[in-house]
């Protein structure tokens, strides 16, 4: 009796770290990240442009951007489009979303952001929760992770105060494309900051 | 308990040892599987694709596949002109005086003046805890109140958070109802107030009850009554709304450019706001 106790226990013991190592790589990954983009922000010896080419080329390695424009397309629409298609979107959505992310940054003062736990939701997903705090408030943001293909895990979405980038960018496709045609949506992105309602 | 028995635990203990890089390596072996089920359509997909990844849209459809589910919203044509004469109405009027008021006022007295606001409304934020059975928030919402409201100087300075880390807990009657299992209803515009539902609408009587810059007769607290009329509106009117407007231009004053810089990220203004304030609502309720 005592001896399957032992053994039981050996097992749970082993098993949590092999699992614990691989998140708190992956916070570690994404903490350092997030410090490299705050630093490069803080660097008042870098121009304007040199700031937004550094944070770029950071978080390109961290964010899979192509498979967010997938994943905001959603599976029916993104199936019926054409090889060119595909690529002309994509190219479109992930500049705006680059720009987006570093507009987002030209409010930055003085926060700071603090990395706290990930946990493991799924086999191939963890969730990594920061914090951008400020003097005025807290805000949770959670930047959601996969294992790529190739082994490598990658931002596929972030959620800020509970909102989900891609989720938002979804629900709006699907919403456009019920009343017109994938070329009036393409045209739309084209012409970032024209907005209707 | 019989003698062999550390024999027997030193076996399996040895034999679990030595099984362990098995263990693992089956582990590593089946998170590298693709499962049979899908390993056929996925062929057939990667043939007329460039990108290796497409296989994993599928996991990923669960996750995102509600986003593509019709909202119930039959307001849509009234809340959609509402949100542009809101958006007019921030852009040319709340945003530019919340500007100039920033200009006037120096950081640390605006501050003041929201700490001061966020102090009065300790009420709604300790019953809406209490009534969702958060003890021990409503117990630090209280303190707070306590400690906020003697040593931080009728609220205007935030000790609490600073001396005694203890945070706010924001909690409304609309996220009681929510907690309840009460669903949000069709989405609303409101004039002025914004994105709302139908469950967070019939929610403002009640948080207004609560907030003492609405006077309320037979309420132990208030701000002083105001009596007589001034040029055909009562006096008493006049003063909820000074404060209201105060209450407002101060809050916006401290977060200019935020709504301009969230609204890059709509295609259509309308369904943008209202999918952020519903995903935004349903997590707030969630805590």
């Amino acid at each position: 009796m005592n001896g399957t106790l032992i053994v039981l226990f050996l097992v749970c013991l082993s098993a949590v770290p092999l699992i614990a190592d691989d998140i708190s790589e992956i916070r570690a990954m994404t903490k350092e990240k997030v410090d490299a983009v705050i630093r490069t922000l803080k660097d008042n010896s870098l121009s304007k442009k040199e700031k937004k080419e550094g944070i770029l080329k950071t978080i390109d390695g961290l964010f899979d951007f192509s498979l967010m424009a997938r994943l905001s397309l959603g599976k029916k629409h993104w199936k019926a489009l054409s090889k060119a298609q595909r690529k002309e979107f994509s190219e479109l959505f992930v500049k705006r979303l680059k720009e987006s992310y570093l507009d987002k940054l030209d409010l930055y003062t003085d926060e700071e952001i603090v990395v706290d736990e990930a946990k493991l939701t799924k086999k191939n997903r963890v969730e990594v929760l920061t914090y951008l705090v400020s003097k005025e408030d807290k805000k949770e943001m959670i930047y959601k992770l996969y294992k790529s293909k190739k082994k490598e895990w990658m931002v596929y979405d972030v959620d800020i105060l509970g909102v989900s980038i891609v989720q938002t960018y979804r629900s709006q496709f699907s919403g456009i494309l019920k009343k017109e045609s994938m070329e009036q949506l393409m045209e739309r992105l084209r012409s970032t900051g024209e907005l209707g309602s | 308990m019989p003698k062999n028995n550390p024999a027997i635990i030193t076996f399996i203990a040895i034999l679990y040892i030595s099984l362990l890089p098995m263990m693992g390596f089956y582990a590593f072996a089946q998170e590298n599987a693709p499962a049979s089920s899908e390993a056929v359509p996925e062929v057939e997909v990667a043939a007329d694709t460039d990108e290796e990844e497409e296989g994993f849209d599928d996991e990923f459809e669960d996750e995102f596949g509600a986003a593509e589910k019709e909202v119930f919203d039959p307001l849509s044509g009234y809340n959609r002109v509402m949100t542009d004469f809101n958006d007019s109405l921030y852009v040319w009027v709340l945003d530019p005086v919340a500007r100039g008021y920033r200009w006037v006022l120096p950081y640390a007295a605006r501050r003041g003046v929201k700490n001061f606001f966020h102090n009065l409304l300790f009420p709604l934020r300790f019953v809406n805890n209490a009534l969702q059975l958060k003890i021990k928030n409503a117990g630090e919402e209280f303190l707070r109140f306590s400690i906020n409201s003697t040593i931080g100087i009728l609220g205007f300075w935030d000790p609490a958070k600073e001396w005694f880390d203890l945070e706010a807990h924001e909690e409304d009657f609309g996220q009681t109802l929510g907690y309840y299992g009460v669903g949000g209803g069709f989405h609303v515009v409101l004039p002025f107030l914004g994105p709302s539902n139908v469950r967070d609408m019939f929610s403002l009587y009640p948080d207004m009850q609560m907030d003492p810059v609405n006077y309320v007769e037979n309420r132990p607290y208030n701000f002083p009554k105001q009596e007589g009329e001034y040029q055909g509106v009562s006096k008493q009117t006049l003063q909820e709304v000074d404060l209201t407007l105060l209450k407002i231009i101060n809050r916006e004053s401290l977060r200019i450019g935020q709504y301009a810089n969230l609204k890059k990220d709509a295609i259509e203004l309308y369904p943008f706001l209202r999918d952020v304030y519903e995903q935004n609502r349903a997590k707030l309720i969630k805590e």
